[in-house]
């Protein structure tokens, strides 16, 4: 870390002292030949310090990117050769072992029972319907294999241990050597925990974060990692200043009276600019990808019952799903956060659709211009609060009140986390969207049609109903879309306000969970990366993703048509 | 017109009357849902500044404490490491026994023990380690209370009155036992109010009888009857235990579910078991030992009208707090804590720093990266891209990118920066790294804005003298355009400063008790940022979490307005209408 930033330094003075080269050259020609110089000193000394700094730093952000992993696999090469020799002992003994073989056949053999069942089972769905009462038999001799091969695997696992055991024990006794028995150890370990090995032996080794662990072990991988980690670091920055120096020189060389610097300099610019707008469709790429790959990874675990998933009406992801299980299905059934996710957007766009309507009309028709200055700042701040803030409001005030309320009337099962108080408040929330869209949208309807109704004698209001509202109505209903999919998306208020029971109700003083409350839910605190539990979350963020999508298009169409009709 | 006929115009003069107050009510409506919103705004801000004022004050506990060598330095050699394994808390403890030599049953030391909470001891061990020359000496050390007592000692939690007694009483000991005679009805006004109170309470309880009696006869079925007929037992036994408070001939019992009476006299504290109907005489144990039985005019009733049962501060703990408090070693000061410390599991040592240089970390790795790209792909879209349908498509990306709900952002750096690149979870660099693409959009937008602005005038002339089309965009568009740019760009910034979901997603959601360092290693170290502090603290159990939330609500807020009123200021002063 310290090499690499005062190798980042030395590539910044490197790289102004190629712009001063570039431009004392350039001025020294231009002094002594005949004629002007093509490009501007300047550009000569934009040219020379891109080619002494680009290349350079590039290596250097390669490095930043590659080095740990680089370091890691030559590491773990040296320590996984040293362990050789213990591991052809394993190997040996593990091959003459009499209970592992058994134990390893009768998985194999229980693996084919139950394909054969599940294939069985396929059938019976494929004629008869996925109820139907042949499949129970089926369903509990599958179990029973289920919990046989788990027994057989327990064997394994248990017999490889012991032969691990004896072999380090050998070990032990004759070649001391730690660095094999880490390599040995390193092996066995499971994927998961050896990414924690690793971290470990880092830690020790570098002594920048705190090892969770320190064993003979851990100390001789991290004695494998220090050099390694040295020697490139040291050979990147070498390669790195090098590499600058010879940019410099090479740039320098070409600079002549001729030299179309300028030219050089701005392609290069070009491009950047270019890169940067490619982020944009990048992260959009990025979205889709991300999701849709995770989304098929989670629905390839359910055995691609994607219409399960839809259409549902049973949402518990905390069951854990036994690999190859028969029918075990509905626990994944989205459609009670949908249904939760519609109640809390319905209760929030009746309020928000008419107070911000009403305050975008009396806005832009009524108010003098000191009104407005000062009024639509205001509503502004209530976009700009955080919605962390809004979900702290209906949690400890709007909620107790509304339970309160409802208690007071006589409804006995209030509880403080209703889709209400969540509904009422991001409401609130959107008001301002509301407003300030339609306000937009209003201000553009020409006055031509405004004091054509005065002409007729229509009163303001009745100009506002019958002619202005029906004019704008295309660039409103964008704006209400608008309103929508920000109403699906937010996360923050009914996190903490709506609640995480996933109940299928119309009943707003219920608790009821959205889509993005569950993605929450599923993917905070400790999680194992591949469950179906946490992949569901990525196939609950692609139909939001989608849902917004589709919203969010129609709307900006409709709007865009509009103010074309009128511009 | 003027002979048009009479009734045609008086029907047309009736309904403009309609007409009018049809228009004035559509105009009232438009002030409705303005006022409406303001109001919103005013309760929601004026809610959260009412719910924060407890949190900026805290009482604190002030004593001196001898750092005792061989508690301090249990090996002996003065070595940082010995006096690292030094028992500080056994200082403090010692300290604070000093103070009250009253307390010395094993309860009554838990109870004066836990008006702090132990890791205060850390403090004492760092100035110590520090200047290992305070070794033998006395120091003053000052730490807040604990969160419950704090509350208690500010009135939130737990009601109760003080009042100097009338008339003299006398008192006949027996071991701990006290027997307190008046020479009046002294307790009379603490037996009118403990009867009134139970009036009230039986009231409720009756009340809650009848419903779960009507509830019992509507139950469909017979789990819920049986329920129903329990809660109304239940409510029906409690009317019952409030009537003998109620009943003039029998003495008033005192227990965890009714008032609590103190009688704080000659120096000590007596609490009160049973009072007499008559209010004359009174039967109670010693807490604090009196300075002498001699009977006294000088006395203070102490009413906790909070029950024991529903408050989290024990009779004796209140003793306590008061009596040090009384000399003057507890306090109330300006809570700096709230501001200066990283997070704690201890809300009376909890504070928003660590938040907040994860906050600055976060802001500046966004900055760093959504305004430079942010700006050049507005420049490249504006100035160069000839119009393709591929600009078109990016053009409607970004429109689409801005409109994507912020939690799909927390994903795709779940599912790219972490699980696909490896980076390290809940780091600021990651968190900064999302949020950037999250803002982009806004800056693109208000960057193109600002640069359609600058009239076409500038370049055909800075184009008209021979300036390249590069020269003419970065030295004559861009600057005119800046102004422009950094208020999009600062109130883009201000959006992700707010910003909460997508950080859960890469776990920013974590307990950070250390706050990170402010410099390139605080980058990938495990830290949090203000909004997520806030989510984190409201979801803490403890009552006095509550108010810290609202406090670190409004030092959020006041960051976003700072934020914004550079924006707005930048507007203002550089803003040029062509």
């Amino acid at each position: 870390m310290q090499l690499s930033l005062f190798t980042a330094l030395a590539l910044l003075v490197l790289t102004a002292t190629g712009f001063l080269a570039g431009r004392t050259r350039a001025l020294a020609i231009g002094a002594r030949e005949e004629g002007r110089l093509h490009s501007l000193p300047n550009y000569h000394g934009y040219f020379v310090a891109l080619w002494t700094g680009l290349p350079a730093f590039a290596l250097l952000a390669l490095y930043a990117v590659t080095g740990t992993m680089v370091v890691n696999t030559l590491a773990l090469g040296e320590l996984s050769r040293a362990s050789e020799p213990l591991q052809q002992r394993y190997e040996a003994i593990l091959a003459t072992d009499e209970d592992h073989r058994a134990a390893t056949a009768s998985v194999e053999r229980l693996e084919a029972e139950i394909r054969m069942l599940r294939a069985e089972a396929d059938a019976i769905i494929a004629s008869e319907g996925p109820h139907s009462e042949a499949l129970a038999p089926l369903r509990a001799r599958q179990e029973e294999r289920l919990f046989d091969q788990d027994d057989a695997r327990f064997v394994i696992t248990s017999r490889e241990a012991a032969i691990a055991g004896i072999v380090l024990e050998a070990a032990d006794a004759d070649v001391a050597d730690a660095r094999a028995r880490a390599g040995f150890e390193y092996r066995r370990l499971p994927p998961e925990q050896r990414e924690l090995f690793v971290a470990d032996a880092r830690a020790l080794a570098f002594a920048d974060t705190l090892a969770s662990r320190d064993t003979p072990e851990l100390r001789a991988a991290a004695e494998a990692f220090v050099p390694r980690q040295q020697a490139l670091a040291w050979g990147v920055s070498l390669a790195a200043l090098a590499l600058a120096a010879g940019g410099l020189a090479f740039g320098r060389s070409r600079v002549t009276r001729q030299f179309r610097a300028r030219n050089r300099v701005e392609w290069m610019v070009s491009a950047a600019l270019m890169l940067a707008s490619a982020i944009a469709i990048l992260t959009t790429l990025g979205i889709v990808l991300s999701l849709l790959f995770e989304s098929l990874r989670f629905f390839a675990s359910i055995d691609w019952r994607v219409q399960d998933f839809l259409f549902g009406t049973q949402w518990s992801p905390q069951t854990a799903i036994r690999p190859g299980q028969i029918g075990q299905s509905g626990s994944f059934g989205a459609v009670p956060l949908f249904a939760g996710t519609g109640l809390i957007m319905l209760i929030a766009m009746l309020v928000a659709a008419p107070v911000g309507l009403f305050a975008a009309i009396y806005l832009s028709e009524y108010a003098d211009s000191r009104f407005r200055a000062w009024a639509k700042p205001v509503l502004e701040i209530l976009a700009g609060v955080p919605t962390v803030v809004y979900g702290f409001f209906a949690l400890l005030t709007v909620g107790p009140l509304l339970r309160d309320f409802a208690l007071f009337l006589g409804y006995e099962d209030a509880v403080t986390q209703s889709a209400l108080a969540a509904g009422l408040v991001m409401g609130v929330m959107i008001i301002p969207f509301v407003s300030s869209l339609s306000d937009d949208v209003i201000n553009a309807v020409p006055q031509s049609l405004r004091d054509g109704a005065y002409a007729m004698g229509a009163t303001k209001s009745e100009t506002i109903r019958h002619v202005v509202f029906p004019a704008a109505l295309p660039g409103i209903v964008g704006a209400l879309l608008l309103a929508i999919s920000r109403a699906i998306g937010e996360t923050m208020i009914v996190v903490m306000a709506a609640g995480q029971a996933a109940n299928l109700t119309a009943n707003p003083l219920e608790s009821v969970t959205t889509i993005t409350v569950q993605i929450v839910m599923l993917l905070t605190g400790d999680q194992e990366f591949n469950s179906p539990k946490t992949l569901s979350a990525f196939a609950l963020g692609l139909v939001l993703f989608v849902l917004t999508l589709i919203l969010n298009i129609i709307a900006l169409r409709v709007v865009q048509r509009y103010r074309e009709k009128y511009d | 017109m003027t002979d048009a006929p009479r009734p045609i115009a008086d029907a047309v003069r009736q309904r403009l009357a309609r007409r009018h107050r049809a228009e004035g009510r559509f105009r009232m409506f438009g002030v409705g849902a303005i006022v409406l919103a303001i109001a919103f705004l005013a309760v929601l801000i004026g809610s959260i500044i009412a719910q924060s004022t407890g949190a900026f004050t805290t009482y604190t506990l002030t004593l001196p404490i001898t750092i005792e060598r061989e508690v301090a330095d249990p090996r002996g050699d003065m070595s940082e490491a010995s006096l690292r394994r030094g028992s500080y808390n056994q200082l403090i403890q010692r300290a604070l026994q000093a103070e009250l030599p009253a307390a010395s049953s094993r309860t009554e030391l838990r109870d004066l023990f836990s008006l702090y909470s132990g890791l205060n001891a850390a403090p004492v061990m760092r100035r110590v380690v520090a200047d290992p020359s305070l070794i033998g000496q006395e120091i003053s050390v000052s730490m807040p209370v604990n969160h419950e007592i704090d509350l208690y000692l500010k009135g939130i939690t737990v009601r109760e009155d003080r009042q100097p007694g009338e008339g003299a009483i006398t008192m006949d000991a027996d071991g701990d036992e006290v027997r307190l005679t008046g020479e009046m009805p002294v307790f009379a006004r603490f037996v009118s109010r403990i009867r009134a109170q139970a009036e009230d309470e039986r009231q409720e309880a009756l009340s809650r009888a009848a419903r779960a009696q009507a509830q019992a006869g509507m139950a469909e079925s017979r789990d819920a009857r049986e329920a129903a007929l329990a809660a109304e037992r239940r409510a029906f036994a409690d009317a019952e235990r409030f009537e003998t408070i109620i009943d003039p001939e029998t003495s008033i019992l005192l227990g965890a579910r009714t008032a609590s009476l103190l009688i704080g006299v000659n120096g000590g504290v007596i609490s009160v078991s049973a009072v007499s109907p008559d209010g004359r005489t009174a039967q109670g144990s010693v807490l604090l030992p009196l300075e002498s039985d001699a009977a006294s005019s000088d006395w203070t009733e102490w009413v906790i009208e909070t029950p024991p049962a529903a408050r989290r501060v024990g009779d004796l703990q209140a003793i306590y707090a008061r009596t040090l408090e009384e000399r003057g070693l507890i306090d109330q000061r300006f809570n700096t804590r709230l501001f200066l410390n990283a997070d704690s599991r201890e809300p009376e040592l909890a504070g928003v720093m660590g938040a907040f240089i994860g906050s600055i970390l976060t802001m500046l790795v966004t900055m760093l990266l959504a305004v430079p790209i942010g700006v050049g792909t507005a420049i490249y879209l504006e100035e160069f891209a000839p119009k393709t349908r591929l600009t078109g498509f990016i053009e409607v990306n970004i429109n689409n990118l801005a409109a994507v709900p912020s939690i799909v952002f927390g994903l795709l750096g779940l599912a790219v920066f972490i699980n696909a690149f490896g980076l390290p979870r809940s780091a600021p660099l990651v968190g900064g790294m999302v949020l950037a693409l999250m803002t982009l959009p806004t800056v693109i937008i208000s960057s193109r804005a600002a640069l359609r602005a600058v009239p076409p005038s500038i370049r055909e002339a800075a184009l008209g003298v021979g300036a390249s089309k590069t020269q003419a965009v970065f030295q004559h568009v861009l600057p005119l355009a800046m102004p422009g740019i950094l208020t999009g760009s600062i109130i883009g910034l201000a959006q992700a400063l707010g910003e909460t979901a997508p950080l859960l997603m890469i776990g920013m959601v974590a307990f950070v008790a250390d706050a990170p360092s402010l410099g390139l290693a605080g980058l990938t170290q495990p830290s949090t940022v203000m909004p997520v502090q806030v989510f984190l603290w409201s979801g803490a159990s403890e009552r006095a979490f509550e108010m810290r939330t609202a406090a670190a609500i409004l030092v959020l807020l006041t960051l976003m307005i700072l934020f914004n009123a550079v924006a707005i200021y930048l507007r203002r002063r550089f803003e040029r209408r062509w």
